[in-house]
């Protein structure tokens, strides 16, 4: 009698236990730890190669304008999640950074949910083609230039033609994540230089 | 018995469901901002400031309960793209949109008006001013014609009298801008009418574009004039490039600088070139600490945690401005029951009297729509610029001054 009672209770208490494991950790503003956000890759999706035509030339086809070379960039990130729960990411944005240069800002508004301990993988585009480089260099970056001794043109081709080499410096800053868990907000800086 | 159970059951469920799809309910805003084209010097941190007041209203009740989903895009200030996203952005279902410059609210106007979607913007142009023409485009501050006309005013009350030349002659003035840019090219007519009614004599204007980094033949130009007062209508960073070849150049004129060319940047830039430089002050600056604006510097800091409070301009506040612009329409729109495009107008916007933006904690004045009427404010606080301060010079009130013109004359340009 004395030991199914002990059986009992054993039983009981690892009953207790095992449904404790299952009761997930509420989050809080205290426990809900930053994600960990890793820039994998900075890859030129598409090469267009370099090209700028002012909008005087008469183009073969379509309107003339100030038309030039895009340069599509998929930045792939690694965004762990160390916490006991699964968070939501709700918001991304930073700024491009070539050579030293901010010369885009972007933002993504895929959401995706985190499962605990698991990294996923998120990609974010940036768009950028030559005259919008230009403009970036003749107003935000004048200064810069100006230090740097160097005119944006010759930048410019510096970029468009290394970049797919691999010979450009990317880097991604100012940036801000937002994530949620039942609730509760989190919003954490990062910054990151692709690997060569 | 058992049936009645059931419709019972039955009945909760349906409520449960009701109720939690009316709180999940959420309103659809769409952005269109310029971080990589010809304005994005000032446009960056515009667009920044949009998202975080936006937060803001999310996290203290959205619109009546309603939470906003606010999807913005850059469109490097290129009008095709513009008109892509807004078009993306209707097929959306957005209900408003927040816009940036003057280029892309003036093309997209028509369009706006013909799809009744209140298109809230950076541009203060005074074209958009008249319900009659432009009844869909929207913001808080006083628009560039009535900031220039105000700027003058003040620059001629203030420091016109104390000109050793002050009762001998006439003082001189002269525009300075792009001229092919809507945006610089909107509060010309405006402030050489007002130029004009004050008794200046008036030079010819100079034509710099908004990506000129070197002014000098244009200021050479003036130096034919001998200017007491320049009017600058560029961006910032052109601002800074003539007020510094100015200065080289010994012009030895004040300057008066539109809205989007005079922030934080301009004395970091060009230093002493810009010592004295004045400017319409319709909301705060971003380093004020006065009303509201722990609000602005801790949403800042919360949501772009990566940059520096010193990075971050006046035009976050001016984001601010727009964004609870639009907020209270849509909340009286919303309690009217109609969130639909002229709802908002008109159930939202143009019930608007004297409203005070967060309790007038921004620094605004107070916004008033009527249906005829789209000019928010007549009244103008003037600031100037001395060693890396804004300071304030005075407020003007053009309503106040000339009531006639005001009614009769100035409204739409």
């Amino acid at each position: 009698m004395k030991r199914a009672s002990m059986i009992a209770y054993v039983f009981a208490i690892g009953l207790f236990l095992v449904s404790c494991a299952g009761i997930p950790t509420k989050p809080t503003e205290a426990n809900f730890k930053a994600p960990v956000i890793t820039l994998k890759s900075a890859q030129v999706t598409q090469y267009n190669g370099y090209w700028y035509y002012a909008a005087a030339i008469k183009p073969t086809k379509g309107k003339a304008g100030a038309n030039s070379a895009v340069l599509p960039l998929a930045f792939l990130f690694d965004i762990t999640n160390p916490n006991d729960y699964p968070i939501k990411l709700e918001g991304f944005s930073f700024t491009v950074v070539f050579d030293g240069f901010d010369v885009n800002m972007v933002n993504s508004f895929d959401t995706q949910w985190i499962p605990p301990g698991k990294t996923n993988q998120l990609t974010v585009m940036s768009i950028l083609d030559v005259h919008q480089g230009l403009l970036g260099l003749l107003l935000p970056n004048a200064e810069k230039v100006k230090q740097r001794k160097t005119n944006p043109w010759a930048l410019l081709e510096k970029w468009w033609t290394g970049i797919p080499n691999n010979t450009v410096p990317i880097e991604v800053y100012k940036g801000s994540a937002t994530f949620t868990a039942d609730g509760v907000q989190k919003v954490i800086p990062f910054a990151a230089k692709a690997v060569k | 018995m058992r049936n009645k159970f059931f419709t019972v059951v039955l009945a909760f469920l349906t409520i449960g469901i009701f109720v939690s799809s009316a709180s999940a309910a959420e309103i659809k805003i769409g952005g269109l901002t310029d971080c990589t084209g010809a304005t994005s010097d000032v446009g960056r941190d515009y667009a920044l400031g949009l998202a975080e007041a936006f937060n803001y209203v999310n996290n203290t009740g959205g619109i009546n309960g309603k939470k906003i989903k606010y999807t913005w895009f850059d469109y490097g200030y290129r009008i095709p793209e513009a008109i892509t996203k807004y078009n993306f952005l209707k097929r959306m279902g957005v209900i408003a949109i927040e816009g940036w410059g003057t280029g892309d609210t003036e093309a997209l106007s028509p369009t706006v008006f013909k799809d009744k979607i209140p298109y809230v913007s950076a541009s203060f142009s005074a074209h958009l001013t008249n319900p009659a023409k432009t009844p869909y485009n929207l913001f808080f501050a006083p628009d560039y014609s009535t900031q220039a006309r105000s700027v003058l005013t003040a620059w001629f009350e203030t420091r016109w009298p104390k000109n050793k030349d002050y009762g001998k002659r006439k003082p001189r003035f002269a525009c300075v801008y792009a001229f092919p840019a809507p945006y610089a090219s909107a509060p010309i007519k405006a402030i050489k009418d007002q130029a004009k009614l004050l008794g200046f004599e008036i030079g010819d204007d100079q034509d710099v574009a908004l990506t000129s980094m070197d002014s000098k033949s244009q200021i050479m130009a003036l130096q034919k004039f001998k200017p007491d007062v320049v009017w600058h209508g560029n961006t910032t960073m052109c601002v800074t490039a003539t007020l510094r070849d100015a200065y080289a150049l010994g012009l030895g004129a004040d300057w008066l600088v539109n809205y989007w060319g005079y922030d934080e940047n301009l004395y970091k830039l060009a230093g002493k070139a810009a010592e004295g430089a004045m400017c319409a002050g319709p909301a705060y600056f971003f380093g004020d600490n006065k009303g509201q604006m722990k609000i602005v510097h801790e949403y800042a800091a919360k949501y772009n945690p990566g940059i520096p409070a010193k990075d971050r301009l006046k035009f976050t506040v001016t984001a601010w401005s727009n964004v609870l612009l639009l907020r209270e329409a849509l909340t009286r729109a919303d309690k009217a029951g109609d969130l639909t495009g002229p709802g908002i107008l008109h159930k939202g916007f143009e019930t608007m009297r004297d409203f005070k933006i967060l309790d007038g904690g921004l620094g605004t004045s107070p916004v008033t729509f009527t249906s005829t009427d789209h000019r928010t404010t007549s009244i103008v606080p003037v600031y100037e610029l001395r060693s890396g301060n804004f300071n304030y010079v005075k407020t003007i009130d053009l309503k106040a001054r000339w009531p006639e013109k005001w009614a009769k004359e100035w409204l739409g340009w």
